[in-house]
């Protein structure tokens, strides 16, 4: 195993055809159920992640995403070496991590948004203590970080609060400075603004980009909030159901040409006079059902440049009650993807 | 990345000072509970103290010991299990949520053997003074019960690490399993009640009980054996058994945690 | 129709549910709790006289101890349950709160709950015990039945005296300590670890001012004939008593804890 040189080019993180499968094990109550598991257990195997494969460039902020039980957990456990891959190989800075070796260990960080490690009745700055002890970060540098980090998420004042007495958006917070305080050049992020209001979810955002241009930390952050992910993530990697179904820039998915254009007619015209006059397909045509009002309007999906002459063509040729626009939203365009097969020739780099 | 100068043995040391710290903190904020727990810890002194009292109330002498000597050996028991008590008995009790919600998960990606992190986060100064006052009674009872003092008592430092690696040894075999079954506490269950039988002198127990419960299973170790040692002395055999039982305890545990951490690791999601 | 019984009939196959989920632990526990502090009385009562070799102790022989030993793990797996710690569990967390909206009595819905379990013990406890009367031949099975009576009463004062221990949690954080000392003091004061005619004549008073003898120490005696019907009834009569006046200091405390519990918001 060779140790990557820390060039800004080579690739911090790498997967190639990384699978993982499990053996879900069906388990009898009780203690003889226990011995049963212990001496001839039934499996059955499911197949987690399907011949994974990319690479990360350091540095840089990255989302993963996919609906629950696509196996974005799965991979990030895999990334951190907490579990081995069932077939294919994975690399961060330049280790193998269900090694664990010990100085790789010091180098990542990983933050369960659901699994707290600060303990309950104390005061954060007595974990963040002990965390310092465990990564060995000298004394003074501690105090400049803690400094640095607790301004930056503006939580100086809840150092010395027992956490059982902070906010949820605050104790997660100290979880993230608890993670970081040794400068961890890997961070893994799973979910860490779930269950956190708007307000607190932005100050978070905030701070994990500021975070990652100030110290060039690769980060690779899973959520369900697409927020998280147009904010701050330059590139997307989505899993379904295992396998790797999109990897490329967030825009890329919204299709930043394409607009949604509502029409509302006085009189309902037929699909293929509609068809017709805009000059575009039918399937890019959606009639709205519902009420006798609703039913009176239609979508289409057009290009930001064909906006003008279809509304000049339709107002000449129907009466138009109203109108709007509207731009797609990634969280639509990831429902619809969840959904959908497979895209055919995904942008991969 | 920073520069890591101090020998691994200084680390441990400096994050175990500083998980003492960390646990005297919080146990000051919970001040009350130093009274209560201070309580249960009497009553159940004088709960053991009042059945042997009873008993001797009866008859001069049990199985050879008399009541002095029975006193001496609980002595050091509740002193022995005191430690036990203070710095192990929450970590161990904690160890099941932490495999079965995967908090284990955090743990393992820290740079220090997980083991250690989980046995020295909790523990629970206040369960001291149990120590104190198992050694008080030890001491009490010493001189009537036939134990010549001076610097035998040194030996009793060996005999309480003695007792405290025993119980650690057994709980662990005992708590491991909860990597194969998420409701272990039968099996917790089943630990305490063997832990009744360490209770009495093991001298008590009819041979063949004697060798199965607290030796094979080494109860007797965390307080039997050491106040018989130290009133009598042990035979050689004994010895070796001892270390025979302790080590044989140590390496299947040290082969089921890998197990169960390969397991963990194969059926985690 | 009759809302009052079904309620609580309810609530007792709830409990037996929840209790026997997991069959196996739910029987290898009780076997556990019952040979236990059975076994170490028999390793007492060998030391004594085996090894010791004494012909009586306490006016008891070796035979004496074993009958005791053996009948009382019938009534000792009679008494106890922890609704008592999961009643103080709710005052401390809160939870109470939820069952305050109900329509029922707190304080016997968790009773009930909890000592399902218990009674299905009692049951098969006198069976047991009517099997071994007939097959040993010393005791009738009316002593047997009335025995039982008694330990399910038993079972009810120690349920109540929690009960009352745990309204100490409106007041104090700590309160289920005050649980477990009580449960260290049964457990010596009841008679299960040992007979309490054992203990010397200056000491009986100890046991004699508690209600715990009634749990196993009682029922034992009376079953295997060593209590006359008459001192049955006047135990009896001491049980009843015990529950009559612990019942008026529930109503007493919860009431005084409950209006606490309240102005502070629940």
């Amino acid at each position: 195993m060779t140790k990557l040189s820390d060039s800004t080019s080579a690739p911090v993180i790498e997967v190639r055809e990384v699978s993982r499968s499990f053996q879900s094990v069906q388990k009898k109550p009780g203690f003889r159920g226990a011995l049963g598991l212990l001496f001839r257990p039934e499996k059955t195997v499911h197949e987690a992640l399907k011949k994974v494969s990319f690479s990360i460039e350091p540095g840089s902020f990255n989302g993963l995403i996919g609906a629950n039980g696509a196996g974005k957990t799965t991979l990030l456990k895999i990334l951190s070496g907490l579990i081995p891959p069932t077939a294919g190989e994975a690399r961060v800075l330049g280790y193998e991590p269900f090694l664990r070796s010990i100085e790789f260990r010091h180098q990542i960080a990983l933050v369960m948004g659901q699994k707290a490690q600060l303990w309950w009745d104390l005061p954060a700055v007595d974990a963040f203590d002990l965390l310092r002890a465990i990564y060995e970060v000298p004394l003074p540098i501690y105090r400049e970080r803690l400094e640095l980090l607790a301004e930056l998420l503006d939580v100086k004042r809840h150092l010395h609060t027992q956490i059982r007495r902070l906010s949820l958006g605050e104790r997660m917070k100290m979880e993230l400075i608890g993670a970081l305080l040794h400068w961890p050049k890997v961070i893994f992020l799973d979910e860490p603004t779930i269950g956190l209001d708007v307000l607190a979810a932005h100050k978070l955002r905030e701070f994990l980009r500021e975070f990652n241009l100030r110290e060039k930390a690769t980060i690779i952050l899973t959520s369900h909030n697409m927020e998280d992910i147009e904010r701050l993530c330059s590139r997307v990697l989505i899993l379904r159901s295992g396998e790797l179904i999109y990897d490329g820039e967030p825009t890329g998915l919204t299709g930043k040409e394409e607009r949604r254009l509502r029409i509302r007619f006085l009189q309902r015209p037929s699909l293929d006079e509609l068809s017709e006059c805009a000059g575009i397909p039918k399937e890019q045509i959606h009639f709205t059902h519902g009420t006798e009002a609703e039913s009176l309007a239609a979508h289409l999906s057009v290009r930001q440049g064909q906006i003008v002459p279809i509304l000049q063509r339709l107002f000449a040729r129907f009466q138009v009650v109203d109108m709007g626009l509207e731009e797609q939203t990634l969280e639509a365009v990831i429902q619809r993807l969840y959904e959908q097969d497979r895209i055919q020739g995904d942008s991969r780099p | 990345m920073t520069e890591r100068l101090s020998s691994p043995l200084a680390r441990y040391f400096e994050i175990y000072r500083v998980q003492l710290k960390n646990n005297f903190v919080r146990e000051a904020v919970y001040r009350t509970n130093f009274l209560t727990s201070i309580i249960v810890d009497l009553v159940w002194i004088a709960t053991e103290v009042t059945l042997f009292s009873v008993i001797y109330a009866n008859v001069p002498v049990i199985a050879g010991w008399t009541q002095s000597q029975v006193f001496f050996f609980l002595g050091i028991f509740f002193a022995s299990d005191a430690l036990f008590t203070t710095f192990f008995q929450r970590n161990f009790f904690n160890f099941s949520d932490l495999v079965n919600k995967g908090d284990l998960d955090i743990l393992l990606t820290k740079p220090i053997h997980p083991l250690f992190l989980i046995l020295s986060r909790w523990m629970n100064l206040t369960a001291l003074f149990n120590f104190f006052m198992g050694l008080f009674i030890a001491f009490h009872y010493a001189a009537p019960a036939g134990f010549p003092g001076g610097w035998k008592w040194l030996l009793l430092v060996f005999w309480l690490l003695v007792g405290l690696c025993a119980a650690i040894l057994l709980r662990f075999a005992f708590a491991v399993w909860i990597f194969w079954t998420d409701r272990n506490w039968a099996l917790v269950r089943l630990y305490y009640q063997f832990f009744a039988f360490a209770t009495k002198p093991d001298a008590i127990y009819p041979g063949m009980i004697r060798y199965l419960i607290p030796t094979v299973l080494p109860f007797a170790f965390i307080g039997s054996v050491p106040a018989r040692a130290l009133l009598y002395g042990l035979q050689t055999w004994e010895y070796f058994a001892l270390a025979f039982v302790m080590l044989g305890f140590l390496g299947l545990n040290t082969i089921l945690w890998r197990k169960g951490l390969r397991r963990y690791q194969s059926a985690s999601s | 129709m009759n809302t009052a019984l079904d309620w609580r009939a309810a609530t007792l196959k709830n409990g037996f549910r929840d209790a026997t989920a997991y069959r196996v632990e739910f029987f290898s526990d009780i076997v556990g709790s019952a040979i236990v502090p059975a076994a170490i009385q028999l390793v007492f009562w060998h030391a004594l006289f085996t090894l010791g070799g004494a012909t009586e102790v306490a006016g008891m022989t070796f035979t004496d101890m074993i009958h005791y030993t053996i009948v009382s793990v019938l009534f000792s797996q009679v008494r106890g349950g922890d609704q008592d710690f999961e009643l103080g569990e709710m005052i401390r967390t809160g939870t109470l709160s939820n069952y305050l909206l109900r329509p029922v009595s707190v304080v016997e819905f968790i009773y009930l709950r909890g000592a399902a379990p218990r009674f299905l013990i009692a049951g098969l406890s006198l069976i047991l015990g009517l099997i071994l009367s007939l097959w040993l031949g010393g005791a009738s099975p009316v002593r047997v039945c009335g025995a039982m009576v008694m330990a399910v009463m038993g079972n009810v004062i120690h349920y109540q005296i929690g009960a009352v221990l745990s309204t100490m949690g409106f007041y104090w954080e700590d309160a289920y300590s005050m649980l477990m000392v009580k449960n260290l003091v049964v457990s010596i004061l009841s008679g299960e670890l040992l007979p309490l005619n054992l203990f010397p004549a200056s000491m009986r008073w100890i046991w004699e001012s508690t209600p715990f003898y009634l749990y196993v120490f009682g029922p034992t005696q009376y079953a295997l004939g060593r209590w006359t019907h008459l001192e049955f009834l006047h135990h009896l009569g001491i049980a009843l008593i015990w529950m009559l006046g612990l019942w008026f200091l529930i109503r007493m405390t919860w009431k005084i804890g409950i209006r606490r519990y309240l102005s502070l918001g629940g």
